[in-house]
């Protein structure tokens, strides 16, 4: 053993001292600053019981209506229709037909905003900056409000929520769509030009065999989220199973309404694992 | 001696007729395929816009020109001379939004459910990380069952989840931060367990190494990695947060929601407009100020 640990045979003090010395504000932080870390720290948790106390999270509250929730829950089970199955998957596939009516309205009005939303299209910096804050400000309204005035317009029903599903997705898709567009190679649509090719034909067959793969799965990707929000109009009207479920929980039929969710969920789920196949398909080959 | 075989003439045609069958049949395969998907897509949107009665709802007159009537309904009398005077003036911008305090508490209030609800979801949405995470998870079958219960809970909307809480806890915007913490622990756990997934593995071994125990690990090996994609997507949730507590009003759920169902059922169009102006204000508002906090996160990252 030629090395010998100096630091073996030393006190604890001893090592507290040497390690000190060698690296000051390591080991010792200065009292100053460790209480402005409480202090941050104490400041944040008061913030934070603040704006819990503002939105009612308090103990008094939060125990009461679990109580009620827990009774809920036990009313849940057995799930059960009550005899109106045939009601309520006709409910169900109102839904999901809603959703992907929607979606195909808001894809035939996306595509061609996308394409003047994109960069390489419109090249003026001012004109794409403004069109693509437009779409940023009607991306901002959720479908919901658009379905809440649309049933003013067109009365209760699906239709109203047809359109509203459109209306909200059509900006959310015309931005994917642009950034597809932009994300795009230029040299096929480049190799047409050289070959003498017209503009429709240098988007047939420069653009569109590259963008359309992307397309497709975003729309999908927003029709699996219609699947979700077409559930939610029916609360405000718009039919379907919303308006099911809605009905069901104002007279506290929970059995019905976990028949209902149970039901609702495995559908989602199917509905996504098909279009996640399809996705991966598409984007893979 | 295949050469051979192709120089000969007939067998030359031979090839040319036989390549030419084959290929017949892989084009025609392939037309059939195109076909048969637009066909099923066109029964798929046939059936769709059948079932949800998109072409026989009596909607009364063409739906342009009630869509056009509404929006004339929804534009405010403004007259240009009363713009600036005081809310009992008729035509004013004041006489406009005439519920201005009302409507700015509901708007902080929608701030605050989101910004609550963001919290908690990422809190919890941490911990479900840990378990739904192939790497860190204690039990194999924790890490499929606690996807699994995750994958149910983002399948549930929102709105329909803040219905059921809002007749057990009373109207009010607890049951609004109840429901999108749900949604957001449920969103964020898989963003996250992805995350915790990509890690570098050898600080943990290296606290291992010194005798760290589980969470030691996950405290100090962990979560300096993974805390700025962390922040990034809890950001990210934020904006999507105070989106939907807008709409969870509608339900009775606290925020702004609930003027905009008021303004629906006094049929008060142009107030309708007036709060969507401010809810897509406020949206804005917060999407600038969370991309300025997500871009300076970044940079950090990179300058690491």
């Amino acid at each position: 053993m030629t090395t010998i640990n100096p630091y073996l045979n030393l006190s604890r003090q001893d090592l507290i001292a040497k390690a000190i010395a060698i690296a000051p504000k390591l080991v010792s932080i200065p009292i100053s600053r460790r209480l402005l870390n409480y202090g941050v720290w104490v400041l944040a948790a008061l913030a934070f019981a603040l704006l819990c106390k503002n939105v009612d999270m308090t103990p008094a509250v939060f125990a009461k209506g679990f109580k009620n929730l827990l009774r809920f829950f036990g009313g849940m089970f057995p799930p059960e229709a009550a005899g109106q199955e045939i009601r309520i998957l006709s409910a169900l596939a109102a839904t999901f037909a809603m959703a992907v009516s929607g979606t195909f309205l808001a894809i035939f009005g996306a595509i061609p905003l996308g394409l003047l939303g994109a960069k390489t299209l419109v090249k003026q910096p001012l004109a794409h900056f403004l069109i693509r804050r437009f779409y940023d400000v009607f991306r901002a309204i959720p479908a919901l409000v658009w379905a809440l005035i649309l049933i003013v317009a067109y009365g209760l029903g699906p239709f109203a929520g047809v359109v509203a599903l459109a209306f909200a997705d059509i900006p959310r898709l015309a931005k994917l769509y642009a950034e597809a567009i932009e994300n795009c190679d230029p040299k096929p649509q480049d190799g047409i030009l050289a070959a003498g090719g017209e503009r429709v034909a240098i988007l047939r067959f420069g653009l569109v065999p590259e963008v359309l793969p992307v397309m497709a799965s975003q729309s999908l990707y927003v029709l699996e989220s219609n699947f979700r929000h077409a559930a939610i109009l029916g609360i405000v009207g718009a039919g379907g199973i919303g308006f099911e479920l809605e009905e069901r929980i104002r007279i506290f039929a929970f059995d019905q309404v976990a028949w209902i969710v149970i039901a609702y969920v495995i559908c989602v789920m199917l509905l996504d694992t098909i279009s996640e196949k399809i996705r991966s398909h598409l984007i893979h080959g | 001696m295949l050469q051979n075989m192709i120089k000969t003439d007939e067998n030359k045609a031979k090839f040319v007729a036989e390549f030419e069958a084959r290929r017949k049949i892989v084009v025609m395969k392939h037309r059939a395929a195109q076909i048969s998907i637009v066909l099923i897509l066109g029964l798929i949107l046939g059936v769709s816009f059948y079932t949800s009665g998109f072409f026989i709802t009596n909607y009364g007159t063409d739906p342009m020109s009630r869509i056009g009537d509404l929006l004339n309904k929804m534009i405010p009398d403004l007259e240009p001379q009363n713009l600036l005077k005081g809310r009992s003036q008729s035509g004013s911008i004041a006489s406009w939004f005439y519920d201005m305090p009302t409507w700015l508490s509901l708007l902080s209030q929608t701030v605050q459910i989101a910004l609550v609800a963001t919290i908690f979801g990422s809190v919890l949405g941490f911990f479900a990380s840990l378990l739904a995470s192939k790497n860190l998870s204690p039990l194999p079958w924790l890490h499929w069952s606690s996807r699994r219960v995750l994958e149910i809970i983002r399948t549930l909307p929102d709105l329909i989840v803040a219905l059921i809480l809002v007749a057990a806890f009373g109207v009010g915007p607890l049951p609004g931060v109840i429901a999108i913490a749900l949604g957001t622990t449920a969103s964020l756990g898989k963003l996250f367990s992805e995350a915790n997934e990509t890690i570098d593995w050898r600080p943990v071994e290296a606290v291992k190494a010194v005798g760290g125990g589980w969470w030691t690990q996950i405290r100090f090996g962990v979560i300096p990695q993974v805390l700025p994609n962390y922040a990034s997507y809890a950001l990210m949730r934020l904006e999507i947060n105070v989106g939907a507590a807008a709409a969870l009003g509608v339900v009775g759920a606290g925020g702004i929601g609930i003027e905009l169902s008021r303004a629906i059922t006094y049929t008060e169009f142009d107030t309708y407009l007036a709060l969507l102006i401010l809810i897509v204000g406020l949206i804005f508002i917060i999407d600038i100020a969370s991309e300025a906090v997500r871009h300076h996160l970044i940079g950090l990252k990179l300058a690491r």
